[in-house]
Protein backbone atom coordinates (compact mmCIF):
# COMPACT_ATOMS: atom_id res chain seq x y z
CA UNK A 1 0.00 0.00 0.00
CA UNK A 2 2.76 2.38 0.89
CA UNK A 3 4.56 1.59 -2.34
CA UNK A 4 1.37 2.31 -4.22
CA UNK A 5 1.05 5.54 -2.29
CA UNK A 6 4.52 6.73 -3.16
CA UNK A 7 4.01 5.75 -6.72
CA UNK A 8 0.83 7.78 -6.84
CA UNK A 9 2.57 10.66 -5.14
CA UNK A 10 5.30 10.55 -7.72
CA UNK A 11 2.72 10.37 -10.42
CA UNK A 12 0.90 13.33 -8.99
CA UNK A 13 4.06 15.37 -8.92
CA UNK A 14 4.83 14.46 -12.46
CA UNK A 15 1.25 15.30 -13.36
CA UNK A 16 1.58 18.69 -11.85
CA UNK A 17 4.74 19.21 -13.79
CA UNK A 18 2.96 18.16 -16.92
CA UNK A 19 0.10 20.43 -16.11
CA UNK A 20 2.57 23.23 -15.89
CA UNK A 21 3.76 22.37 -19.34
CA UNK A 22 0.24 22.20 -20.67
CA UNK A 23 -1.73 25.11 -21.85
CA UNK A 24 0.36 25.61 -24.94
CA UNK A 25 3.14 24.29 -27.05
CA UNK A 26 4.84 20.99 -27.03
CA UNK A 27 6.08 19.21 -24.00
CA UNK A 28 7.16 15.91 -22.62
CA UNK A 29 5.13 13.90 -20.18
CA UNK A 30 6.84 11.03 -18.45
CA UNK A 31 4.01 10.21 -16.07
CA UNK A 32 3.95 6.40 -16.24
CA UNK A 33 0.24 6.23 -15.49
CA UNK A 34 -0.97 8.90 -17.84
CA UNK A 35 1.16 7.78 -20.71
CA UNK A 36 0.51 4.08 -20.21
CA UNK A 37 4.27 3.48 -20.10
CA UNK A 38 4.17 0.47 -17.79
CA UNK A 39 1.67 -1.44 -19.87
CA UNK A 40 3.47 -0.57 -23.07
CA UNK A 41 6.74 -1.74 -21.60
CA UNK A 42 5.16 -5.03 -20.58
CA UNK A 43 3.49 -5.52 -23.96
CA UNK A 44 6.69 -4.73 -25.83
CA UNK A 45 8.60 -7.03 -23.51
CA UNK A 46 6.19 -9.91 -24.12
CA UNK A 47 6.24 -9.20 -27.85
CA UNK A 48 10.02 -9.14 -27.98
CA UNK A 49 10.30 -12.24 -25.80
CA UNK A 50 7.97 -14.37 -27.88
CA UNK A 51 8.53 -12.61 -31.17
CA UNK A 52 12.28 -12.97 -31.03
CA UNK A 53 12.07 -16.72 -30.64
CA UNK A 54 9.48 -17.22 -33.35
CA UNK A 55 10.87 -14.69 -35.78
CA UNK A 56 14.43 -15.75 -35.15
CA UNK A 57 13.55 -19.35 -35.87
CA UNK A 58 11.61 -18.44 -38.99
CA UNK A 59 14.38 -16.22 -40.30
CA UNK A 60 17.03 -18.82 -39.52
CA UNK A 61 15.00 -21.45 -41.31
CA UNK A 62 14.62 -19.13 -44.28
CA UNK A 63 18.32 -18.36 -44.30
CA UNK A 64 19.22 -22.04 -44.10
CA UNK A 65 16.82 -22.84 -46.88
CA UNK A 66 18.28 -20.12 -49.10
CA UNK A 67 21.77 -21.22 -48.26
CA UNK A 68 20.93 -24.82 -49.09
CA UNK A 69 19.23 -23.75 -52.32
CA UNK A 70 22.22 -21.69 -53.37
CA UNK A 71 24.62 -24.47 -52.50
CA UNK A 72 22.48 -26.95 -54.39
CA UNK A 73 22.27 -24.66 -57.39
CA UNK A 74 26.00 -24.09 -57.35
CA UNK A 75 26.67 -27.80 -57.12
CA UNK A 76 24.34 -28.44 -60.00
CA UNK A 77 26.06 -25.71 -61.97
CA UNK A 78 29.42 -27.31 -61.32
CA UNK A 79 28.07 -30.71 -62.28
CA UNK A 80 26.63 -29.26 -65.43
CA UNK A 81 29.90 -27.53 -66.26
CA UNK A 82 31.79 -30.78 -65.70
CA UNK A 83 29.32 -32.69 -67.82
CA UNK A 84 29.59 -30.04 -70.50
CA UNK A 85 33.37 -30.26 -70.50
CA UNK A 86 33.19 -34.02 -70.68
CA UNK A 87 30.72 -33.97 -73.50
CA UNK A 88 32.76 -31.36 -75.32
CA UNK A 89 35.78 -33.58 -75.00
CA UNK A 90 33.75 -36.45 -76.34
CA UNK A 91 32.57 -34.28 -79.16
CA UNK A 92 36.13 -33.33 -80.03
CA UNK A 93 37.07 -36.99 -79.93
CA UNK A 94 34.19 -37.92 -82.11
CA UNK A 95 35.05 -35.16 -84.54
CA UNK A 96 38.65 -36.36 -84.70
CA UNK A 97 37.38 -39.88 -85.26
CA UNK A 98 35.06 -38.63 -87.96
CA UNK A 99 37.89 -36.78 -89.66
CA UNK A 100 40.06 -39.87 -89.47
CA UNK A 101 37.35 -42.10 -90.88
CA UNK A 102 36.67 -39.64 -93.63
CA UNK A 103 40.32 -39.36 -94.67
CA UNK A 104 40.60 -43.11 -94.55
CA UNK A 105 37.53 -43.49 -96.65
CA UNK A 106 38.81 -40.93 -99.11
CA UNK A 107 42.10 -42.74 -99.39
CA UNK A 108 40.46 -46.09 -99.92
CA UNK A 109 38.07 -44.58 -102.43
CA UNK A 110 41.01 -43.13 -104.31
CA UNK A 111 42.73 -46.47 -104.22
CA UNK A 112 39.67 -48.25 -105.48
CA UNK A 113 39.22 -45.70 -108.25
CA UNK A 114 42.83 -46.09 -109.29
CA UNK A 115 42.53 -49.86 -109.33
CA UNK A 116 39.37 -49.72 -111.37
CA UNK A 117 40.94 -47.28 -113.79
CA UNK A 118 44.04 -49.40 -114.19
CA UNK A 119 42.02 -52.55 -114.69
CA UNK A 120 39.85 -50.96 -117.30
CA UNK A 121 42.86 -49.55 -119.10
CA UNK A 122 44.38 -52.99 -119.16
CA UNK A 123 41.19 -54.43 -120.45
CA UNK A 124 41.01 -51.84 -123.17
CA UNK A 125 44.58 -52.61 -124.09
CA UNK A 126 43.85 -56.26 -124.18
CA UNK A 127 40.74 -55.84 -126.25
CA UNK A 128 42.55 -53.60 -128.67
CA UNK A 129 45.31 -56.16 -129.00
CA UNK A 130 42.93 -58.99 -129.57
CA UNK A 131 41.03 -56.93 -132.12
CA UNK A 132 44.22 -56.14 -133.98
CA UNK A 133 45.18 -59.78 -133.95
CA UNK A 134 41.80 -60.77 -135.21
CA UNK A 135 42.04 -58.28 -138.01
CA UNK A 136 45.44 -59.59 -139.01
CA UNK A 137 44.38 -63.25 -139.11
CA UNK A 138 41.25 -62.35 -140.98
CA UNK A 139 43.25 -60.38 -143.50
CA UNK A 140 45.70 -63.20 -143.92
CA UNK A 141 42.90 -65.64 -144.31
CA UNK A 142 41.21 -63.54 -146.92
CA UNK A 143 44.48 -62.99 -148.75
CA UNK A 144 45.09 -66.70 -148.67
CA UNK A 145 41.67 -67.34 -149.98
CA UNK A 146 42.09 -64.80 -152.68
CA UNK A 147 45.41 -66.26 -153.57
CA UNK A 148 43.90 -69.73 -153.72
CA UNK A 149 41.12 -68.52 -155.86
CA UNK A 150 43.43 -66.69 -158.19
CA UNK A 151 45.54 -69.81 -158.49
CA UNK A 152 42.49 -71.93 -159.13
CA UNK A 153 41.18 -69.52 -161.72
CA UNK A 154 44.56 -69.30 -163.38
CA UNK A 155 44.89 -73.07 -163.43
CA UNK A 156 41.43 -73.39 -164.84
CA UNK A 157 42.12 -70.80 -167.50
CA UNK A 158 45.40 -72.44 -168.26
CA UNK A 159 43.74 -75.79 -168.52
CA UNK A 160 41.08 -74.36 -170.77
CA UNK A 161 43.74 -72.65 -172.86
CA UNK A 162 45.64 -75.85 -172.97
CA UNK A 163 42.59 -77.83 -173.90
CA UNK A 164 41.57 -75.47 -176.68
CA UNK A 165 44.84 -74.38 -178.17
CA UNK A 166 47.14 -77.20 -177.42
CA UNK A 167 47.25 -79.14 -180.64
CA UNK A 168 49.40 -82.00 -181.33
CA UNK A 169 52.07 -79.91 -183.00
CA UNK A 170 52.37 -77.47 -180.35
CA UNK A 171 52.64 -80.26 -177.89
CA UNK A 172 55.44 -81.74 -179.63
CA UNK A 173 57.11 -78.46 -180.09
CA UNK A 174 56.82 -77.77 -176.41
CA UNK A 175 58.22 -81.10 -175.55
CA UNK A 176 61.08 -80.47 -177.86
CA UNK A 177 61.76 -77.16 -176.50
CA UNK A 178 61.67 -78.50 -172.98
CA UNK A 179 64.05 -81.22 -173.98
CA UNK A 180 66.21 -78.63 -175.63
CA UNK A 181 66.15 -76.55 -172.54
CA UNK A 182 67.10 -79.51 -170.48
CA UNK A 183 69.83 -80.36 -172.88
CA UNK A 184 71.06 -76.85 -173.20
CA UNK A 185 71.41 -76.56 -169.57
CA UNK A 186 73.21 -79.62 -168.83
CA UNK B 1 -8.76 5.37 6.70
CA UNK B 2 -5.64 5.36 4.68
CA UNK B 3 -7.50 3.52 1.97
CA UNK B 4 -10.15 6.19 1.82
CA UNK B 5 -7.51 8.84 1.76
CA UNK B 6 -5.81 7.32 -1.19
CA UNK B 7 -9.09 7.02 -3.05
CA UNK B 8 -9.77 10.67 -2.48
CA UNK B 9 -6.29 11.38 -3.60
CA UNK B 10 -6.99 9.31 -6.66
CA UNK B 11 -9.95 11.44 -7.56
CA UNK B 12 -8.17 14.70 -7.03
CA UNK B 13 -5.37 13.61 -9.25
CA UNK B 14 -5.83 14.47 -12.92
CA UNK B 15 -5.67 11.11 -14.63
CA UNK B 16 -5.01 10.64 -18.28
CA UNK B 17 -7.69 12.45 -20.17
CA UNK B 18 -9.20 11.32 -23.39
CA UNK B 19 -8.98 13.71 -26.24
CA UNK B 20 -11.34 12.48 -28.90
CA UNK B 21 -12.27 14.83 -31.67
CA UNK B 22 -9.62 17.31 -30.71
CA UNK B 23 -7.00 17.91 -33.31
CA UNK B 24 -3.76 19.73 -33.54
CA UNK B 25 -4.68 21.94 -36.46
CA UNK B 26 -2.29 23.38 -38.95
CA UNK B 27 -3.67 26.14 -41.10
CA UNK B 28 -2.47 26.27 -44.67
CA UNK B 29 -4.48 28.76 -46.65
CA UNK B 30 -8.10 27.84 -46.05
CA UNK B 31 -7.22 24.27 -45.22
CA UNK B 32 -7.15 22.88 -41.73
CA UNK B 33 -4.76 20.00 -41.50
CA UNK B 34 -4.61 17.49 -38.70
CA UNK B 35 -1.02 18.05 -37.67
CA UNK B 36 -0.73 15.07 -35.35
CA UNK B 37 -1.60 12.72 -38.21
CA UNK B 38 1.07 14.27 -40.38
CA UNK B 39 3.65 13.98 -37.65
CA UNK B 40 3.00 10.32 -37.04
CA UNK B 41 2.68 9.61 -40.77
CA UNK B 42 6.04 11.19 -41.38
CA UNK B 43 7.46 9.18 -38.55
CA UNK B 44 6.08 5.95 -40.04
CA UNK B 45 7.26 6.86 -43.54
CA UNK B 46 10.69 7.73 -42.19
CA UNK B 47 10.80 4.42 -40.33
CA UNK B 48 9.93 2.49 -43.49
CA UNK B 49 12.43 4.43 -45.58
CA UNK B 50 15.11 3.86 -43.00
CA UNK B 51 14.27 0.17 -42.88
CA UNK B 52 14.44 -0.21 -46.65
CA UNK B 53 17.71 1.71 -46.84
CA UNK B 54 19.23 -0.33 -44.04
CA UNK B 55 18.05 -3.58 -45.58
CA UNK B 56 19.42 -2.81 -49.04
CA UNK B 57 22.59 -0.98 -48.10
CA UNK B 58 24.79 -4.02 -47.97
CA UNK B 59 23.09 -6.76 -49.91
CA UNK B 60 24.47 -10.21 -49.35
CA UNK B 61 23.90 -13.23 -51.49
CA UNK B 62 22.87 -15.21 -48.46
CA UNK B 63 20.62 -12.84 -46.54
CA UNK B 64 21.23 -12.37 -42.87
CA UNK B 65 19.94 -10.15 -40.14
CA UNK B 66 17.85 -7.23 -41.22
CA UNK B 67 18.05 -7.99 -44.92
CA UNK B 68 16.64 -11.42 -44.17
CA UNK B 69 13.76 -9.92 -42.20
CA UNK B 70 12.87 -7.47 -44.96
CA UNK B 71 13.12 -10.15 -47.60
CA UNK B 72 10.77 -12.22 -45.52
CA UNK B 73 8.34 -9.29 -45.42
CA UNK B 74 8.67 -8.83 -49.16
CA UNK B 75 8.02 -12.52 -49.72
CA UNK B 76 4.92 -12.29 -47.56
CA UNK B 77 3.63 -9.31 -49.56
CA UNK B 78 4.46 -10.98 -52.85
CA UNK B 79 2.62 -14.13 -51.87
CA UNK B 80 -0.35 -12.05 -50.78
CA UNK B 81 -0.46 -10.24 -54.11
CA UNK B 82 0.10 -13.47 -56.03
CA UNK B 83 -2.69 -15.24 -54.21
CA UNK B 84 -5.16 -12.46 -54.90
CA UNK B 85 -4.22 -11.20 -58.36
CA UNK B 86 -2.85 -14.37 -59.86
CA UNK B 87 0.49 -15.51 -61.19
CA UNK B 88 0.16 -13.71 -64.52
CA UNK B 89 -0.66 -10.17 -63.49
CA UNK B 90 0.53 -9.78 -59.92
CA UNK B 91 4.05 -8.49 -60.51
CA UNK B 92 3.37 -4.77 -61.30
CA UNK B 93 1.02 -4.55 -58.33
CA UNK B 94 3.41 -5.76 -55.66
CA UNK B 95 4.76 -2.26 -54.91
CA UNK B 96 1.29 -0.80 -54.43
CA UNK B 97 -0.02 -3.66 -52.29
CA UNK B 98 3.22 -3.77 -50.37
CA UNK B 99 3.17 -0.04 -49.66
CA UNK B 100 -0.40 -0.28 -48.42
CA UNK B 101 0.37 -3.23 -46.20
CA UNK B 102 3.61 -1.89 -44.75
CA UNK B 103 2.29 1.60 -44.14
CA UNK B 104 -0.89 0.40 -42.48
CA UNK B 105 0.87 -2.29 -40.50
CA UNK B 106 3.61 -0.02 -39.20
CA UNK B 107 1.09 2.75 -38.51
CA UNK B 108 -1.15 0.42 -36.52
CA UNK B 109 1.65 -1.08 -34.54
CA UNK B 110 3.30 2.25 -33.89
CA UNK B 111 -0.01 3.41 -32.47
CA UNK B 112 -0.26 0.30 -30.34
CA UNK B 113 3.35 -0.02 -29.23
CA UNK B 114 4.96 3.40 -29.06
CA UNK B 115 4.34 5.66 -26.09
CA UNK B 116 3.13 8.55 -28.19
CA UNK B 117 1.64 10.27 -25.20
CA UNK B 118 5.06 11.13 -23.88
CA UNK B 119 5.03 13.92 -26.42
CA UNK B 120 2.38 16.48 -25.62
CA UNK B 121 0.85 18.57 -28.31
CA UNK B 122 -0.87 21.91 -27.83
CA UNK B 123 -4.09 20.17 -28.69
CA UNK B 124 -5.04 16.62 -29.49
CA UNK B 125 -2.64 13.74 -29.11
CA UNK B 126 -0.38 11.65 -31.26
CA UNK B 127 -1.79 8.30 -32.30
CA UNK B 128 -1.63 5.87 -35.18
CA UNK B 129 -2.16 7.71 -38.49
CA UNK B 130 -4.73 5.08 -39.43
CA UNK B 131 -6.95 6.08 -36.52
CA UNK B 132 -7.76 9.25 -38.42
CA UNK B 133 -10.47 8.91 -41.06
CA UNK B 134 -8.57 11.17 -43.50
CA UNK B 135 -5.67 8.75 -43.76
CA UNK B 136 -7.84 5.71 -44.35
CA UNK B 137 -10.02 7.54 -46.87
CA UNK B 138 -6.91 8.59 -48.74
CA UNK B 139 -5.67 5.00 -48.81
CA UNK B 140 -9.07 3.70 -49.88
CA UNK B 141 -9.37 6.28 -52.68
CA UNK B 142 -5.91 5.36 -53.87
CA UNK B 143 -7.09 1.78 -54.00
CA UNK B 144 -10.11 2.85 -56.05
CA UNK B 145 -7.87 4.73 -58.46
CA UNK B 146 -5.59 1.71 -58.65
CA UNK B 147 -8.31 -0.72 -59.59
CA UNK B 148 -9.87 1.66 -62.11
CA UNK B 149 -6.43 2.13 -63.64
CA UNK B 150 -5.93 -1.64 -63.66
CA UNK B 151 -9.26 -2.20 -65.38
CA UNK B 152 -8.82 0.51 -68.02
CA UNK B 153 -5.22 -0.28 -68.80
CA UNK B 154 -6.01 -3.98 -69.19
CA UNK B 155 -9.32 -3.88 -71.02
CA UNK B 156 -9.80 -0.33 -72.22
CA UNK B 157 -13.40 0.76 -72.46
CA UNK B 158 -14.38 -2.89 -72.30
CA UNK B 159 -13.95 -2.46 -68.58
CA UNK B 160 -17.43 -0.96 -68.48
CA UNK B 161 -18.86 -4.25 -69.66
CA UNK B 162 -18.35 -5.63 -66.18
CA UNK B 163 -21.12 -3.32 -64.97
CA UNK B 164 -23.69 -5.16 -67.09
CA UNK B 165 -21.91 -8.44 -67.26
CA UNK B 166 -24.15 -10.97 -65.48
CA UNK B 167 -27.34 -9.03 -66.23
CA UNK B 168 -27.99 -5.33 -66.81
CA UNK B 169 -30.46 -5.50 -63.92
CA UNK B 170 -27.53 -5.33 -61.54
CA UNK B 171 -26.20 -2.13 -63.08
CA UNK B 172 -27.18 0.10 -60.12
CA UNK B 173 -25.61 -2.31 -57.67
CA UNK B 174 -22.47 -2.50 -59.76
CA UNK B 175 -22.22 1.27 -59.78
CA UNK B 176 -22.95 1.39 -56.09
CA UNK B 177 -20.13 -1.04 -55.51
CA UNK B 178 -17.60 1.50 -56.70
CA UNK B 179 -18.72 3.77 -53.90
CA UNK B 180 -19.09 1.16 -51.21
CA UNK B 181 -15.67 -0.32 -51.79
CA UNK B 182 -13.62 2.69 -50.67
CA UNK B 183 -16.22 3.46 -48.03
CA UNK B 184 -16.04 0.05 -46.45
CA UNK B 185 -12.27 -0.11 -46.77
CA UNK B 186 -11.70 3.21 -45.07
CA UNK B 187 -14.34 2.80 -42.37
CA UNK B 188 -13.25 -0.70 -41.50
CA UNK B 189 -9.67 0.31 -40.93
CA UNK B 190 -10.42 3.62 -39.26
CA UNK B 191 -13.08 2.11 -37.02
CA UNK B 192 -10.98 -0.81 -35.91
CA UNK B 193 -7.90 1.20 -35.07
CA UNK B 194 -9.73 4.08 -33.42
CA UNK B 195 -11.92 1.72 -31.41
CA UNK B 196 -8.91 -0.24 -30.32
CA UNK B 197 -7.08 2.89 -29.20
CA UNK B 198 -10.17 4.19 -27.46
CA UNK B 199 -10.73 0.96 -25.59
CA UNK B 200 -7.15 0.96 -24.42
CA UNK B 201 -7.34 4.64 -23.48
CA UNK B 202 -10.57 4.18 -21.53
CA UNK B 203 -9.20 1.16 -19.72
CA UNK B 204 -6.04 3.04 -18.89
CA UNK B 205 -8.21 5.84 -17.59
CA UNK B 206 -10.11 3.45 -15.34
CA UNK B 207 -7.37 1.05 -14.29
CA UNK B 208 -3.97 2.36 -15.19
CA UNK B 209 -1.93 -0.76 -14.59
CA UNK B 210 -1.95 -4.31 -16.03
CA UNK B 211 -5.67 -4.58 -16.83
CA UNK B 212 -5.35 -3.02 -20.31
CA UNK B 213 -2.60 -5.45 -21.30
CA UNK B 214 -4.87 -8.19 -22.73
CA UNK B 215 -6.77 -5.57 -24.67
CA UNK B 216 -3.51 -4.15 -25.95
CA UNK B 217 -2.43 -7.61 -27.07
CA UNK B 218 -5.75 -8.06 -28.80
CA UNK B 219 -5.20 -4.63 -30.33
CA UNK B 220 -1.86 -5.72 -31.76
CA UNK B 221 -3.55 -8.76 -33.24
CA UNK B 222 -6.44 -6.84 -34.80
CA UNK B 223 -4.05 -4.17 -36.06
CA UNK B 224 -2.04 -6.75 -37.96
CA UNK B 225 -5.22 -8.40 -39.21
CA UNK B 226 -6.58 -5.06 -40.43
CA UNK B 227 -3.41 -4.36 -42.36
CA UNK B 228 -3.66 -7.77 -44.03
CA UNK B 229 -7.37 -7.30 -44.68
CA UNK B 230 -6.90 -3.91 -46.28
CA UNK B 231 -4.13 -4.99 -48.61
CA UNK B 232 -5.81 -8.29 -49.43
CA UNK B 233 -9.05 -6.53 -50.32
CA UNK B 234 -7.17 -3.96 -52.41
CA UNK B 235 -5.49 -6.79 -54.29
CA UNK B 236 -8.81 -8.59 -54.69
CA UNK B 237 -10.45 -5.46 -56.14
CA UNK B 238 -7.55 -5.05 -58.56
CA UNK B 239 -7.88 -8.67 -59.57
CA UNK B 240 -11.60 -8.25 -60.14
CA UNK B 241 -10.97 -5.19 -62.31
CA UNK B 242 -8.36 -7.06 -64.29
CA UNK B 243 -10.40 -10.18 -64.85
CA UNK B 244 -13.98 -8.96 -64.83
CA UNK B 245 -16.81 -11.40 -64.43
CA UNK B 246 -16.02 -12.90 -67.80
CA UNK B 247 -15.00 -16.33 -68.89
CA UNK B 248 -11.28 -15.80 -68.34
CA UNK B 249 -11.68 -16.30 -64.66
CA UNK B 250 -13.54 -19.53 -65.06
CA UNK B 251 -10.97 -20.92 -67.41
CA UNK B 252 -8.27 -20.41 -64.85
CA UNK B 253 -9.95 -22.11 -61.97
Amino acid sequence: MTIMGTLLLLAAEAGELAEGAEGGGFGLNFNPLETNLVNLAIVIGVLVYFGRGFLGKTLNDRRDKIEAAIRDAEKRKQDAAAALAEQQQKLAQAQAEAARIRSEAEASAKRAADAVLAASEQEIERMRASAAQDLATQQEKIINELRQRVVTLAMQRAEDELRTSLSHDTQARLVDRSIAMLGGQS
Amino acid sequence: MEMLNSIQFFNAFPLAELEVGKHFYWHIGNLKLHGQVFLTSWFVIGLLLLASVLATRNIQRIPSGFQNLMEYALEFIRDLAKNQIGEKEYRPWVPFIGTLFLFIFVSNWSGALLPWRIIELPEGELAAPTSDINTTVALALLTSLAYFYAGFSKRGLGYFSKYVEPTPVLLPIAILEDFTKPLSLSFRLFGNILADELVVAVLVLLVPLFVPIPVMMLGLFTSAIQAIVFSTLAAAYIHEALEGHGGEEHEEH
